[in-house]
């Protein structure tokens, strides 16, 4: 155990290391993108990774469902425990990775079917349910995702007709439809006004009660708000990581204090 | 006083170059309207005087031009049923094999293809595109025909010889040419429109939303079948389309194996003929007013059987458009 999870499990009792990220480094081809990161999230807790545009704050949550291997030239070395399983492993099932660890990204990408085949195509691929069950598996995702009320009475519409703020809440419904452990959320308010921002922050929130949730985020505030742990990233390298309230109050590091006063980035 | 001058100067010369840039609007807009007036006039023109020379077979038989598969030159009696027929099984032929080989080329170069073999199968199809038709017609009669006759027909005559239905479809005696090999062939000229094109859509998936396919756990299978195909399918369907297009039109490479015999057999490996082959073929020894008029008639028919093409594939397009908005 290194210091900051010694420090973590003091701060709050009962927690678990879910993701255990060790000496990870990332390659796009030639460049490297992240240098030996080391990093823990915890169960049932939000951590935030903040840092200016291309400090590797993204990449790194690509790591942790393997999405990065859909590109050749793209690759990581290190290890990310999930569960003591190491994910990196060649071994490791990428599909069934993928079903434990799901994504929500930056711009909402709902599929091109119906709102109730957005939620119910996930479910399909990993189990087999009958017509009530699905329902049911439905309106429950919708309803964590405080979408049901809005879309109830049109499910068998296409999914391409809500709102931006809709569309980014039915991704997330249609993510935890998929009963993932983990949900890795890239940027999910960048697209959206301040009331869906709202909606959707106040949904991590929520589910922060059954997921382990990661979220990138441009927005310092916003890392306030929702995160119980925060990670500064700088050029590729984890600059300072803990407790969210320390590292606004009283971040260890000058370049993490610059930059959550907004000195730049 | 000089800054004042030259202001003024400023103005004239601003409002001369307006006036010149008038007059150039008007001449360019006037010239890319006349361009289209063009367009529509020879559409027009051709539609006029296909039906002005298709009047006397109409005049003569009537409905029956239609519905009668008789063709003969001595009597002076022509029915177009043989030809139609042709044109529309030929055609079913090549897109049922084109539709899926083409597609399936498109995905996998798109999707599954190692990005050092991507550049050489597509400059491979661009170039299968590119041969003349005539070419496919001299292969298709000395290569492609006597090899379908010794190797291929026999085996598919003697497999559905006692299946009920599927052996008067496969009859023999094989031929080589015929109705068969016209499909086969018209399905290898019309598999490069269709795959280049659905490429073309297939790229135009944004990676996000592949992405987020695969973030949920979905196999390469699974996000080919549920995302990228119904994003695409509205291009997809254009691409099919245009092949369809094309093998209903195609004149020369049909007209050296299809046999161009003026009947209806039931099987399809039986020789037949189709509209535009009976017209090649027959343009030159058309003698007399009918059987000139006649040919023309059969060209007034493909016209109108492409055009409705055009027109479900239009409508097809829309519906789509509005299901996915």
């Amino acid at each position: 155990m290194n210091a900051l999870t010694v420090r973590a499990t003091q701060d709050m009792p009962n927690t678990r290391e879910k993701v255990a990220i060790r000496d990870l480094s990332f390659f796009y081809g030639e460049n490297k993108a992240l240098h030996n990161i080391d990093l823990t999230a915890y169960e049932r807790q939000v951590s935030a990774l903040i840092g200016p545009s291309g400090c590797g704050k993204s990449t790194l949550l690509r790591v942790l469902n393997r999405i990065y291997a859909l590109y050749p030239n793209q690759r990581a070395e290190g290890e990310v425990w999930l569960d003591g399983e190491n994910i990196l492993d060649n071994s490791q099932d990428v599909n069934l990775l993928r079903a434990k660890v799901g994504m929500v990204f930056q711009k909402p990408t709902p599929f091109p079917m119906s709102i109730y085949e957005n939620i119910a195509f996930g479910v399909r691929l990993y189990e087999n349910l009958n017509r009530s069950e699905m329902d049911e598996r439905v309106e429950r995702a919708l309803t964590r995702a405080a979408l049901w009320d809005e879309v109830k009475d049109r499910l068998g519409t296409s999914a391409l007709g809500l709102s931006g703020g809709q569309q980014q809440r039915l991704c997330i419904a249609r993510t935890i439809a998929v009963k993932p452990e983990v949900i890795l959320l890239d940027e999910p308010t960048s697209a959206l006004d301040p009331i869906s921002t709202a909606k959707v922050e106040q949904l991590i929130d929520e589910l922060k009660r059954d997921f382990t949730i990661v979220i990138v985020t441009h927005n310092m505030q916003q890392a306030a708000r929702v995160a119980d742990r925060t990670a500064f990233f700088y050029l590729g390298k984890l600059i300072e990581e803990g407790p969210t309230s320390q590292m606004f109050s009283n971040p260890k590091d000058r370049r993490t204090l610059d930059y959550i006063t907004g000195r730049f980035g | 006083m000089a800054i004042l001058t030259l202001e003024t100067a400023t103005f004239q010369e601003r409002s001369t170059s307006l006036k010149r840039f008038i007059v150039k609007d008007a001449v360019f807009k006037n010239l890319t309207f006349a361009a289209a007036l063009l367009v529509l006039s020879i559409l027009f023109g051709v539609f006029l005087s296909l039906i002005i020379g298709a009047w006397p077979a109409f005049q003569t038989f009537g409905l029956e031009f239609l519905t009668s598969q008789s063709w003969n030159p001595v009597t002076e009696k022509f029915g177009a049923l043989a030809p139609i027929y042709g044109t529309i099984v030929t055609s079913l032929i090549a897109m049922g094999i084109a539709v899926p080989v083409g597609i399936g080329i498109a995905i996998f170069i798109t999707e599954l293809c190692p990005p050092s073999l991507r550049k050489p199968i597509a400059i491979a199809i661009e170039l299968l595109a590119g041969i003349p038709s005539i070419i496919y017609g001299i292969w298709g009669l000395f290569v492609f025909a006597p090899f379908l006759q010794s190797h291929v027909q026999p085996a598919i005559i003697s497999l559905f010889s006692g299946v009920p239905f599927l052996n008067d479809l496969f009859a023999g005696p094989p031929y080589g040419i015929g109705m068969f090999t016209a499909g086969l062939i018209l399905a290898i000229m019309v598999i490069p429109f269709i795959s280049s094109i659905s490429r073309d859509v297939f790229e135009t998936t944004p990676s996000v939303l592949k992405e987020s396919t695969y973030a949920l756990g979905a196999t390469t299978w699974e996000v080919i079948w549920n995302v990228v195909l119904p994003y695409s399918r509205a291009g997809v369907l254009g691409g099919v389309m245009l092949g369809l297009g094309r093998a209903l039109g195609e004149t020369m490479a049909v007209t050296f194996v299809i046999g161009n015999a003026h009947k209806i057999a039931a099987s399809i490996m039986a020789p037949g003929t189709t509209i535009s082959a009976t017209i090649a073929n027959e343009f030159t020894e058309a003698v007399g007013d009918l059987y000139t008029s006649a040919l023309i008639a059969l060209g007034f028919i493909l016209f109108v059987i492409t055009f409705i093409v055009l027109a479900i594939a239009r409508y097809m397009l829309s519906r789509l458009e509005v299901k996915t908005r």
